[in-house]
């Protein structure tokens, strides 16, 4: 791998600077970041709570049917890349100060909010890493913060798309790779990683905004005599026991506490080389955004041996209970479990399956389930659910008090093909069986039932890693798609379908809200297309 | 619930792209079920491995040839410090070590062995030749390749099962729908016992025996009857008997009935014990 030829390709393509009227201008308060998305959609979850959820109350109910297409963005002359036929947006757009930031593997395009124009474009030179998927951009002032395959963190001049500096913060040769979207928490860019091929251990670092310089980091797994230790057979089994990073994280400013979903434990389905819990993997942290210290966990899978990688967002919400405001945080697990958490003291309230399941045999006292070890992978097969949920975002809405989500109900056969003493990688697989069904759900996250579900019908099983995203807005909206091509618009109450409409490809990635020019779009990302509606003019 | 009728009947599905079905995500990217690539599933095993090694970005391929001579070379030398698979033993684990992952061909691990590490009590290879050290670290670079390339695993000897109580569980749970015909020689119809279990348990739908069909009442009255070619929220497409496609939208007023006849068989996914399925793909094997 030979960076110096990609810095001057990169240089070379890196400002295509289409103007047709006033150029806006791109700045991001500090201050502004996180809070509701009203004219701006700042964070990869619109703000800190990863509720995903709109104040704005334009299009309602009454008026949806009446949207119309404003403009359609397409993917073009990008072609296949390598492993991907052809580009898939399922990046969560930015919006600052009029124009809209999109990624792709490799990719950032600021386009114009008004037009779909593209206003500048970024494009990296692949150097190995996994171009499995890109979820967007930060913005802190004016700068633009991209995550590259192959573990880049790269700055940009939000106005002009010109580098203005990077820094590698993860070898791609370990597989090491990154998908994510940084999260922008005062003065730290807060970085995650992926790469589960190689035994590598997962980590959260923080960067500074101007410089690139790294504030701290944060391992997964302990080291170093740490208590948490003793869930592992031994320190080598930790420092190679995975807890990926690569979803964003959520984040409470009055706490200063992030909150971040580890992923899967390493190596991932051949569990016998690694007895114990395997601390902090499959679980959410609570982090001092400062310094990067453990507040404290919640292990959401303990010992996983099914790729549960825990990297749905965890979403911050308050409740009155027993006339006493709560801080909770409530989790959709992939593992199909629905937990909600005290967010100041990690304490569990719920923690109940939401797809059926039958491989625990009970909960600790800390609220943590048991795994039956019969459902564990072996090598004659074994049957357990497939992932109930993957990376695509779920929502909370605020008027109603659930918890959306689009689930999948599923099984598949777990094979164990490395029955080794000193299993490494993945050591097995999992071939789903049967139909995979994908149901949308609306849960209570205080008792954990659903309140409503909508099964999508489909011949086909749910593609499981690929899949709708959800927001919710204040006038009961609940905007959705299905895996043939529809968006869907429910009422976020009662889960009644209020309009429908078929484009060109499935919702690929987040879909966002916003007021421009005092009108309220609706945007999402949809195959290779970036695709606005409104209200007509 | 919206479609609790409908949910109970339709068991569809078609499995492509199995084996990442449920790791991070598809290799194709694909996400429209219209892969103008061979699904997965039906790829040799070298063309697996090659698929997964573009997927992942997995580096340059190693070298087989060298890496066979390199085995027996690595076993006398090495093996005793870093273990036979080196995944270490007194020495480390060599899998995941830097310098064999920073390394493509030899061009740092060749240098790299013959001055040996002895401040860290490895001796040096001086004696070997450049070539000799190259074989060994195309073993080493061959044993990464069968961790990290998932695209390489192959399941082990799956036939863990009672014969017995596997065609006891036939007898009393599967009769009630087939008949010994359906059994007579199954086995024989699988390449691999891994095909027979997933074959028993959720059967392709290779032909329209097994397809799911509906009846479709439109507001005027109108039946349109036929395999289901998909179905969503909005739309069902029926291909009738004689041929034509028919595509109906599901407007308020249209009635759908659907017909699965794979719906026991996700039933039973949904509850089968994992003995029950090794016992009953042990019978079933036997049946040639």
């Amino acid at each position: 791998m030979k960076l110096a030829n990609g810095v001057f390709a990169a240089a070379a393509t890196a400002a295509l600077a289409v103007t047709t009227h006033n150029v806006p201008h791109v700045f991001l308060d500090p201050n502004a970041i996180g809070k509701d998305p009203i004219t701006a959609w700042t964070t990869f979850n619109g703000d800190y709570s990863g509720r995903r959820y709109s104040t704005l109350t334009q299009i309602g109910p009454g008026n949806v049917n009446q949207l119309v297409q404003r403009w359609v963005y397409k993917v073009t002359g990008i072609g296949a890349q390598r492993g991907a036929p052809a580009p898939v947006i399922k990046c969560t757009p930015l919006l600052v100060g009029g124009v809209l930031f999109i990624t792709i593997p490799d990719h950032v395009w600021a386009l114009d909010a008004r037009t779909g124009n593209p206003l500048s474009h970024y494009d990296w030179v692949d150097h190995g890493g996994h171009l499995i998927g890109q979820r967007g951009v930060a913005i802190w002032k004016s700068s633009v913060y991209f995550l590259t395959p192959d573990n880049w963190l790269v700055a940009l001049n939000a106005n002009t798309g010109q580098e203005l500096w990077r820094k590698n913060y993860a070898d791609s040769r370990k597989q090491y790779f990154s998908t994510a979207a940084p999260l922008v928490v005062k003065n730290h860019v807060i970085v995650g990683v992926g790469g589960d091929a190689m035994d590598m251990p997962g980590f959260l670092d923080s960067f500074d905004p101007v410089t690139g310089e790294l504030q701290w980091k944060w391992w997964s797994t302990p080291r170093n005599g740490d208590p948490a230790l003793k869930t592992w057979p031994n320190e080598t089994a930790s420092e190679h026991g995975g807890g990926m990073t690569w979803m964003p994280g959520t984040y409470d400013p009055e706490l200063n506490l992030l909150y971040w979903p580890t992923g899967n434990t390493n190596p991932v389905f051949a569990g016998q080389g690694r007895p114990g819990a395997n601390l902090w993997t499959e679980s959410i942290v609570a982090l001092d955004a400062d310094t990067g210290q453990l507040k404290w966990y919640y292990q959401v899978s303990p010992h996983d041996t099914h790729d549960f990688d825990n990297t749905t967002a965890p979403i911050l919400f308050d409740r009155v209970i027993d006339g006493k405001v709560q801080r909770l945080v409530a989790q959709a697990a992939r593992n199909g479990f629905f937990v909600t958490l005290d967010r100041v003291s990690g304490q569990h309230l719920v923690v109940k399956p939401y797809v059926p399941l039958d491989y625990y045999s009970g909960l600790t006292p800390q609220g943590e389930l048991i795994p039956i070890p019969d459902k564990d992978p072996t090598v004659g097969g074994s049957i357990n659910i497939v992932n109930a949920t993957n990376w695509q975002a779920p929502a909370y809405s605020p008027k109603t008090g659930l918890v959306y989500v689009n689930s999948v109900e599923g099984k598949a056969i777990y094979y164990l093909t490395d029955d080794s003493k000193q299993p490494s990688g993945y050591g097995g697989t999992g071939d789903a069986i049967g139909h995979g069904q994908r149901v949308l759900q609306a849960i209570n996250p205080l008792t954990g039932n659903a309140v409503w579900k909508h099964v999508y019908p489909n011949l086909n099983n749910a593609p499981t890693t690929v899949g709708p995203s959800i927001l919710t807005t204040a006038s009961n909206l609940l905007i959705t798609g299905d895996d043939q091509k529809n968006v869907i618009i429910y009422s976020a109450d009662k889960g009644q379908v209020l309009w429908h409409h078929e484009i060109g490809a499935n919702e690929s990635g987040g879909v966002i809200t916003y007021l421009l020019d005092g009108k309220q779009y609706i945007l999402f990302g949809a195959g290779d297309s970036l695709y606005a509606w409104s209200l007509p003019e | 619930m919206r479609h609790p009728a409908f949910r109970a009947m339709l068991a569809g599905g078609f499995v492509v792209l199995a084996a990442f079905a449920i790791s991070q995500e598809a290799p194709t990217g694909d996400q429209n079920g219209s892969s103008q690539q061979k699904p997965y599933q039906n790829m040799t095993t070298e063309q697996r491995a090659a698929s997964t090694r573009t997927f992942l970005g997995l580096g340059p391929e190693p070298d087989k040839a060298a890496a066979k001579r390199g085995e027996p070379l690595f076993q006398r030398n090495c093996a005793f410090c870093h273990g036979q698979q080196a995944r270490g033993a007194t020495g480390s684990s060599l899998i995941t070590s830097d310098e064999v992952l920073g390394d493509d061909h030899g061009e740092h691990l060749v240098p790299f062995l013959k001055k040996g590490r002895p401040e860290r009590g490895m001796p040096e290879f001086a004696t070997m030749s450049d070539d000799q050290l190259m074989d060994i670290t195309e073993f080493l670079h061959l044993l990464v390749e069968d961790v990290a390339n998932r695209g390489t695993y192959q399941v082990l000897n799956i036939l863990v099962g009672n014969v017995a109580e596997g065609k006891a569980y036939v007898t009393a749970h599967c009769m009630s729908c087939h008949t010994a015909q359906t059994f007579a020689h199954i086995a024989s119809q699988f390449r691999s016992a891994e095909q027979l279990q997933r074959g028993w348990i959720w059967p392709t739908r290779g032909d329209d025996s097994l397809s799911a069909t509906a009846t479709v009442k439109t507001p005027d009255g109108r039946i349109t009857a036929g395999r289901v070619a998909q179905v969503s929220d909005f739309r069902i497409t029926l291909v009738d008997a004689a041929g034509p496609t028919h595509v109906i939208d599901r407007e308020p007023g249209v009635e759908v009935q659907i017909k699965d006849p794979l719906a026991a068989h996700q039933e039973l996914i949904m509850s089968l014990t994992n003995d029950d399925m090794h016992n009953v793909t042990a019978y079933l094997e036997i049946l040639r």
